[in-house]
């Protein structure tokens, strides 16, 4: 039918509104945009089709748009007669039969629902009357217009979207569609029309924001036989895709608005030119086409008014560049896309040289609400220069994405924290980007800025098409910077030299600067070639595309600079400067490919002084250290790691055997001295970091040797003395003093020591204090005592009297330390009890191996029960056997003991190697400095500081017993601590990670050698001798070994 | 460039003719016929919509090259593309991309040697709130994790 009169369009109004808001039946919707349908929306609504055929039940399926809430699509929205109605989230075809199948059944799936409407009707419907009664709400579902996500939501250009069928005119008219068209046709001249817009203050939406009102205006004072209306659809900002929602879901909102302005204008002929990529929007488009010219809304006589006007589609081949008006229109005549000067406007000479309108999708969708509703009413939305609503995509890092209208004016916080309720997986947030890529990024510092025209560009950002991608703090901005010119330089028309070839250089040095090699001089190399870019390029698209590289660079320079001067990427993306996994997964952050790399050159000495650049115990570290290191090695994947921790030791070796390890410079004398309590390897890493930066520094160890448990809770045949004597030597040339046999707490207080002068300290006491079995007899006997005194007696070559049978309790490497220097002491009979199985046990596969060659039995899976003794003298350990249970809060299986298997070990000693805790009777201000629940000191876990601002805590006295590693690592963070407390800087770091120190080129091997290299075995002292000598049982690698080792490197540094 | 199809340049005349009239202005959207009918544009159909429209070779090779839409190699059987938006970057599309590219053996523009697959990277399909997003063929495929490649590309022999 051709609807001719305002009777007809009432006419169909009032036929329509009964199935669209009171089916007979149940009415299921399915929200079937684009993105609807790529999280499944099609799939689940042919099952329903499959699953229920005919229509004979009342149920009946439709289709519809989106309501924005993509995080959560498929949506189903579910009407019936007398029941809410109810919007339902996440609807698969795995969901929609138990979903209807309930429905059918009366149950309404409230734990499905996403919300419940209140008020389906649009901003044109204010005769209808609501057709959800308000006694029909349920009670226990949220209303879908409160929740945050829509809560401040208007909606005027997505009006539709998601409420009817796209493909349906008559569902369009019932909410309101084409009223406005009849009252411009029958009422209004066309200069009316004009003012109207003019008053309402519209603007462009796809990026520009010229005023509507006025680029009408100018088009009808023009002469000319043919004028053009166009709709720009070619919506081509990554990260905006409004139009494409309005034009799958409302595609007679823009045909109507394109009608009024095309009467406006006075033209007869219309296109519309969308992108290709758009499939769907395409087909619908062509569909609504046909359908308002089958009801005379399209055509030679529009509504009975002699007013003609007919519109085609052009569909876009894939340019960015065809968003701007002069391409679009060469577009449109089947050229090439190249924009031209504006010195004559597109309203005087557009497509085919004659005056052609140009708005976009979201503009024309806003034309009709203005025409009904009158242009004070849009005018009072908004801000003084930004009026009424506008659409953004809110994607990225954010936990609710999807499409929010909103008055101009909202600040982007609420958009960001309220509407789309903050950042994804609980990261923080970093930055907004707006307006694609000639817009910008806006920091977190800005996000109270309310979002108009204005307020976007005074930030070095645009409004654009309204794309806003969140980003959080591992989107590295120079990255983001690189990637928009990237983009832009594959978009480029070529036309202009500025452009053409000014992109090319920007995406170069971008490059350059993420790969790590930037130059101090780049920034203003940037800043040069923007400026340029911006002032002399031929067309909107070159003018704004330094806005990405000039808005990073005003609110992010500091990442700018950490790539060039750190050679650093702050959030970890770019790959040339992220660490390799090996580092990153190593305590003190040890540049490990670079001197894995530096050994293959035979460049040793330069190996070792790259890691003593973050590693004061090279040495000691390659022989104990735990390697967690080598968990991380990729190559592990592939056959074996690297020998990480060995090639350390060899470089260590061969540099102390040949000229020594360098005096690494000092800074200049400082004043404040600083008292380090403990000299272990926490404490004397503090004290190496600190005397190079100028402090003088003091360290107090209770003991007759330094170097903590280095010294005396590890094993000679391990550690030899020697070696840990070389490398504190290292340290004390730096300054440093150690203060032997000086217990704090006993001797000294840290009172004395600030009456001393001394500015600030740091404890790293350990944890020396050996836990108990707490099992029967346990202390009713001699012979039972802990690890760590033993070892310290032994090491100490102080007399141990433990006789003939040993049994040591544990699975740690103390306890493998334990009996294997009891094998050197000459027991005949060591055993170990440990809960777990080998697979369980702490130490490491080399260390329990060892142990078991020297004769060490180990018995697996045995919890000890009872010391029984005779005459106060300890004889036997009983025991139990264990299975092994469910997992435990250390993610390891828990031993559950097996009733009946009691057994007894005979034993003259029982040694327990079960973990120690803190001694802290050792430090009388133990309290005021704050302890643990756990006795340990209570430290800022980023800073060590502690509860008293001048001490700061690290090491074992803070974590519990761990490793030298980490003990290190927890030194060199108290030394940036304590030197920035010293210098009155804030203690706060933004981001800690560790720094890649060089790039040393690749050792040359062909792939294939590489490929069959093997992981060297340790060369060992044979077994017979490591049982009788406390000598270094490990003899370290040969050069060749090393040397072959470091070609097996994968060089992760480089390739990411 | 290769040769081997069978151009029906009856069918291709009748197109012209018919649905674009013989108007120069839709050269475009001839070509974007040809494009989808044979998944690239072959040289020979260049030739013919040149002459047929009356537009200089050059100008159809500057269009065919111009916009994205047109390839001139054939291409696989299934078309990967893999969005590349700002959305889908942010979320981490770049690694889709390298796991793609590896489980391919290919590089993103190019196609297999058995013509199976052509992997192409592309700027926003428009779904940007289910990031990263890969479309093959028709289909389209949102949140996509790094594991979840294998299993969709299986689909498509």
């Amino acid at each position: 039918m051709k609807i001719r009169t305002l009777q007809d369009l009432e006419d169909i109004k009032n036929k329509t509104l009964h199935s669209l808001y009171h089916p007979d039946g149940i009415k299921v919707n399915f929200g079937m945009a684009a993105c609807g349908i790529a999280a499944g929306a099609k799939k689940a609504m042919a099952k329903a089709q499959e699953e229920w055929p005919a229509s004979g039940n009342g149920l009946r399926f439709a289709q519809t748009g989106c309501l924005g809430l993509c995080q959560e699509e498929p949506l189903v929205d579910i009407l019936e007669p007398g029941a809410p109605r109810i919007v339902y989230k996440h609807i698969t075809e795995e969901e929609i039969s138990e979903l209807i199948n309930a429905r059918l059944k009366g149950d309404l799936k409230e734990k499905w629902a996403l919300g419940q409407f209140r008020d389906p009707r649009s901003v044109l419907e204010e005769d209808t009357p609501n057709p959800i009664p308000e006694g029909l709400l349920a009670k226990n579902i949220p209303i879908l217009e409160e929740i945050p996500f829509y809560s401040k939501q208007l909606k005027v250009a997505l009006r539709n979207c998601g409420y009817l069928d796209p493909d349906n005119i008559e569902e369009y008219i019932a909410r309101g569609g084409f009223f406005a068209l009849h009252g411009c046709l029958a009422d209004l001249q066309p200069t009316d029309i004009i003012e109207i817009i003019k008053a309402s203050g519209l603007r462009g939406r796809g990026g520009g924001g010229f005023p509507t009102g006025i680029k009408w205006e100018s088009c009808r004072k023009v002469h000319g036989e043919e004028k053009y209306a166009i709709c720009n659809a070619d919506e081509g900002d990554p990260g905006a895709y409004m139009d494409r929602s309005i034009l799958e879901g409302d595609p007679f909102s823009v045909i109507e608005g394109m009608i009024i302005g095309a009467y406006a204008i006075g033209s007869h002929e219309g296109y519309i030119y969308v992108r290709n990529e758009y499939p769907l929007a395409v087909r619908r488009l062509i569909g609504a086409i046909k359908k308002a010219e089958a009801y005379g809304l399209l055509g030679p006589d529009i509504i009975g008014s002699g007013f003609a006007f007919s519109i085609r589609i052009s569909t876009g081949a894939g340019a960015f560049v065809c968003g701007e008006s002069t391409a679009l229109m060469s577009s449109l005549e089947g050229k090439v896309g190249r924009p031209r000067a504006k010195y004559v406007h597109t309203v005087e000479k557009g497509f085919h040289d004659s005056p052609s309108t140009l708005n976009n999708v979201e503009t024309w969708a806003n034309v009709p609400v203005i025409l009904a509703k009158g242009a004070d009413w849009y005018a009072s939305l908004g801000t003084e220069r930004s009026k009424g609503t506008k659409v953004f995509s809110l994607v990225g890092k954010v936990r609710n994405s999807g499409l929010v209208e909103i008055p101009m004016g909202t600040p982007l916080r609420e958009i960001i924290f309220d509407m789309g309720n903050g950042i994804l997986d609980g990261r923080k947030f970093k930055a907004v980007q707006t307006g694609g890529p000639s817009g910008g990024c806006i920091p977190e510092e800005l996000i109270d800025t309310p979002v108009d025209y204005e307020q976007l560009t005074n930030l070095g950002s645009i409004m654009g098409s309204g794309g806003m991608i969140v980003m959080d703090q591992d989107t590295c901005m120079v990255n983001l910077a690189r990637y928009f010119m990237e983009f832009l330089v594959e978009e480029s028309c070529g036309q202009c030299v500025p452009c053409r070839e000014g992109l090319k250089r920007l995406l170069q040095v971008l490059t350059d600067i993420c790969e790590g090699n930037g130059r101090e001089e780049d920034l203003g190399l940037l800043e040069e070639l923007s400026a340029l870019l911006r002032d002399v390029s031929l067309c909107g698209l070159g003018k704004t595309a330094p806005n990405p590289v000039m808005s990073t660079l005003r609110y992010f320079r500091d990442e700018y600079e950490a790539h060039i001067r750190d050679r650093q990427c702050p959030a970890l993306v770019c790959r040339g400067l992220v660490p390799a996994p090996c580092q990153m997964a190593c305590p003190a952050g040890i540049d490990i490919p670079s001197y894995v790399a530096l050994i293959g050159h035979a460049r040793y000495k330069d190996a070792i002084e790259l890691i003593r650049e973050d590693n004061p115990f090279p040495w000691v570290c390659g022989l104990i250290c735990v390697h967690p290191c080598e968990k991380a090695c990729r190559r592990g994947e592939i056959d074996a790691p690297i020998s990480i921790k060995d090639l350390k030791g060899f470089a260590a070796e061969y540099a102390l055997k040949t000229a020594g390890y360098e005096k690494k410079p000092v800074a200049s004398h400082r004043e404040e001295k600083v008292a380090i309590i403990g000299s272990g390897p926490a404490g004397l890493t503090v004290a190496y970091y600190l005397a190079r930066e100028g402090y003088p520094v003091t360290v107090f160890e209770a003991e007759s040797v330094p170097g903590g448990m280095l010294s005396l809770g590890i094993p000679e045949y391990r550690l030899p003395r020697r070696i840990i004597a070389r490398e504190i030597e290292s340290i004390k040339a730096l300054g440093v003093e150690i203060k032997t046999n000086t217990a704090i707490g006993k001797d000294l207080t840290l009172d004395d020591l600030r009456g001393q002068g001394f500015a600030a300290f740091f404890l790293g006491i350990g944890a020396s204090k050996g836990f108990g079995l707490n099992i029967e007899g346990e202390s009713d006997f001699d012979g039972v005592i802990d690890c760590i005194s033993f070892l310290k007696k032994v090491n100490l070559s102080e007399e141990v009297n433990i006789g003939q049978r040993m049994v040591v309790v544990g699975g740690g490497y103390s306890s493998m330390d334990t009996s294997r220097t009891c094998i050197r002491l000459g027991v005949p009979e060591v055993s170990i009890v440990y809960r777990r199985s080998k697979d369980e046990a702490p130490a490491s596969k080399e260390e329990i191996q060892a142990a078991q060659e020297e004769g060490v039995r180990i018995h697996f899976l045995t919890i000890p029960k009872r010391v029984k003794g005779r005459d106060g003298k300890v004889t036997h350990l009983e025991c139990m056997k264990a299975d092994l249970g469910k997992q435990d809060e250390s993610g390891r299986r828990r031993p559950v003991p097996v009733k009946g298997t009691e057994f007894d070990i005979e034993a003259d000693s029982i040694i327990l190697a079960i973990g120690q805790s803190v001694d802290l009777g050792l430090i009388i201000e133990a309290r005021e400095i704050g302890v643990t629940s756990r006795s340990t000191f209570q430290v800022e876990p980023e800073t060590l500081q502690t509860d008293m601002p001048d001490v700061f805590a690290g090491g074992d006295c803070v974590t519990g017993p761990s490793t030298v590693i980490e003990a290190i690592a927890a030194g060199k963070k108290a030394a940036k601590s304590i030197h920035r407390y010293l210098r009155g800087e804030s203690l706060e770091e933004k981001i800690y990670h560790p720094v890649k120190r060089m790039k040393v080129e690749e050792i040359e091997v062909i792939k294939e050698e590489r490929e069959t290299l093997k992981r060297p075995d340790m060369p060992l002292l044979p077994v017979e001798k490591r049982k009788s000598t406390f000598e270094k049982a490990e003899l370290g690698l040969t050069e060749e070994m090393a040397r072959n080792e470091a070609k097996r490197c994968l060089r992760c540094d480089l390739h990411g | 460039m290769e040769q081997a199809h069978d151009l029906d340049l009856m069918r291709l005349d009748t197109l012209i003719e018919e649905k674009f009239d013989n108007n120069p202005e839709a050269l475009i959207m001839v070509l974007q016929e040809v494009n989808a009918e044979y998944n690239y544009v072959p040289q020979e159909a260049l030739r013919y919509v040149a002459e047929k429209l009356d537009i200089p070779l050059s100008t159809v090779y500057s269009i065919a090259t111009f916009y994205k839409a047109f390839h001139l190699e054939p291409r696989g059987k299934h078309i990967i593309s893999q969005c590349l938006g700002t959305a889908c970057h942010v979320r981490g599309a770049v690694r889709i991309k390298d796991k793609i590219e590896s489980l391919l053996s290919i590089k993103a523009g190019e196609t297999t040697e058995d013509m199976r697959y052509t992997f192409e990277s592309v700027r926003c399909l428009g779904c940007c709130g289910l990031g990263p997003v890969v479309k093959v063929d028709e289909d389209v495929y949102s949140n996509v994790e790094r594991d979840h490649v294998d299993k969709i590309l299986e689909k498509y022999q």
